[in-house]
């Protein structure tokens, strides 16, 4: 059964994508993250000396503060603050750079919904353009379960709050490799088939939870692709200069 | 078999690769020699990436992937610009911008004894060797050159400081000359001194002529080589 949108989109749409990299001139890398009328700021600085006490110094750690576009950060704030953390923690290669804390800042620009994978999409570019070491690159989607058991991909906010539940997955990059076939897959899946982060909100059943895997999986393909252009985009610049 | 893995270790060399691309497979190297440069590490027999860049390779067995950024990472026998920041009874604290500060021992100059320690404010810039740059240690540098001589090395008295990112400044030093620098040199006189760790130090005769300098390199920092020579002539003409 099809699912008429009110922006137009299919139900596996994604909306538009624009992402820029190196446009705040005091961070050490930054990145803005667009998808359709959500836009998310994300600016790197670090790795500085040092680490709070509460964290272990033979490892680098990360700070993530989240800035709301307007008022106060609350208590949704800061659930997003300890997710966006640990899904940076466990990208990161924490082990290089022991007792050195990078702040990662994340201001919120526009809320049209699925603001979380947004932001995790962007401090992920942001990592990129300061270099700081990774394991492997994540991409972050939103999808959500409507009454009648459809599935759609990147809600808008007006589409969120008609949703009757809807869940936020963070996959690993896809990944060019020398390789042959098969020896970097988990089991019989490929290493792009993990799951990093898994939120879900709402009321769900195992199908419908099964079902937005498959379709994350088949958007997230997209996003490396998107990721991955947008990184060559700026050493195809670098190079250029270096001819 | 080998065959394959050869065109796609070909292939990888000198395009672009994200963080977590696999680009080199131990297991079916015949001289498993090699020497990793920044922004690879090794996971068993699987060579992977860990910061966007473009891969290089150079003979007979050294890659590395080349990218820029604003944080300086220190490498041994790197040539950096420092600001001092502290001063201590054995050691000079020095910013590089890189994750921690930088120790400069007081005998690390030529000729150094105890007797004639030299003076050095808080905020002196100078021009530094990092001779070791250990992981989860304070780099370490030194005003002489490996055969202890000055050498270029040492303060850096009046002049404009300016920083850009690491690749631009390597760019800088590369050789042939880069060509914003040999148009200038053509016009200008200038003196200049480039650290990699994206710092770049410019004097002239007068202050005109320095702030010229200095805006031409902050502006060819995204310019091809034919892009930067226009820019420059475009510049002189409009301050002759």
């Amino acid at each position: 059964m099809e699912t008429d949108r009110p922006d137009g989109r299919t139900p596996n749409q994604l909306r538009p994508l624009v992402c820029s990299c190196s446009i705040l001139h005091r961070s050490h890398g930054s990145a803005s993250w667009a998808q359709g009328e959500t836009k998310v700021l994300a600016a790197v600085y670090g790795p500085k000396a040092g680490t709070k006490k509460s964290e272990n110094p033979e490892k680098a750690s990360i700070e993530v503060i989240w800035k709301p576009k307007t008022g106060q950060i609350g208590k949704v704030e800061k659930e997003y603050e300890m997710i966006l953390k640990r899904t940076l923690e466990s990208i990161c290669i924490r082990t290089i750079y022991p007792n050195t804390t990078t702040s990662v800042i994340v201001q919120v620009v526009h809320d049209d919904g699925a603001l979380l994978p947004c932001a995790i999409n962007a401090a992920c570019a942001a990592l990129v353009d300061a270099g700081i070491p990774l394991k492997h690159l994540a991409v972050a989607i939103c999808c959500s379960v409507t009454d009648s058991g459809c599935i759609i991909l990147d809600p808008t906010k007006d589409e969120e709050e008609k949703m009757k539940a809807f869940i936020n997955l963070v996959f690993p990059n896809t990944i060019v490799s020398v390789l042959p076939e098969g020896s970097l897959q988990a089991g019989s899946e490929p290493m792009a088939h993990g799951i990093m982060t898994s939120i879900t909100q709402g009321a769900m059943s195992v199908d419908d939870y099964l079902h937005c895997l498959e379709r994350g999986r088949a958007a997230s393909a997209r996003l490396s692709e998107f990721v991955r252009k947008n990184i060559e985009l700026k050493s195809t610049s670098e190079a250029s200069k270096a001819g | 078999m080998e065959t394959k893995s050869t065109s796609s270790f070909t292939n990888l060399v000198d395009q672009s690769v994200c963080p977590g691309d696999v680009v080199l497979d131990l297991s079916k190297m015949i001289n498993q020699t090699i020497k990793l440069g920044g922004g690879l590490r090794q996971d068993c027999d699987a060579i992977s990436v860990m910061k966007a860049g473009r891969l290089r390779f150079s003979k007979p067995h050294k890659y590395w992937v080349e990218n820029s950024q604003k944080r300086y990472v220190p490498y041994a026998e790197d040539s950096v610009l420092g600001i001092v920041v502290d001063s201590r009874s054995d050691n000079f604290l020095v910013d590089i911008k890189g994750p921690t500060l930088a120790f400069l021992p007081v005998l690390a100059f030529e000729g150094g004894t105890r007797r004639n320690i030299p003076r050095f404010e808080i905020g002196t810039l100078i021009y530094v060797r990092v001779i070791k740059a250990n992981p989860g240690m304070n780099p370490e540098l030194s005003c002489t050159d490996a055969s202890g001589k000055a050498a270029e090395f040492g303060a850096l008295k009046d002049g404009y400081m300016f920083e850009c990112t690491t690749g631009q400044s390597r760019m800088l030093l590369s050789s042939p000359t880069c060509p914003v620098l040999d148009a200038l040199g053509k016009k200008l006189s200038f003196e200049i001194a480039v650290g990699l760790n994206g710092r770049v130090w410019v004097d002239a005769a007068s202050p005109h002529t320095t702030i010229v300098v200095a805006n031409a390199i902050m502006n060819s920092e995204t310019l091809s080589g034919a892009q930067q020579r226009i820019m420059v002539e475009k510049l002189l003409q409009r301050i002759q």
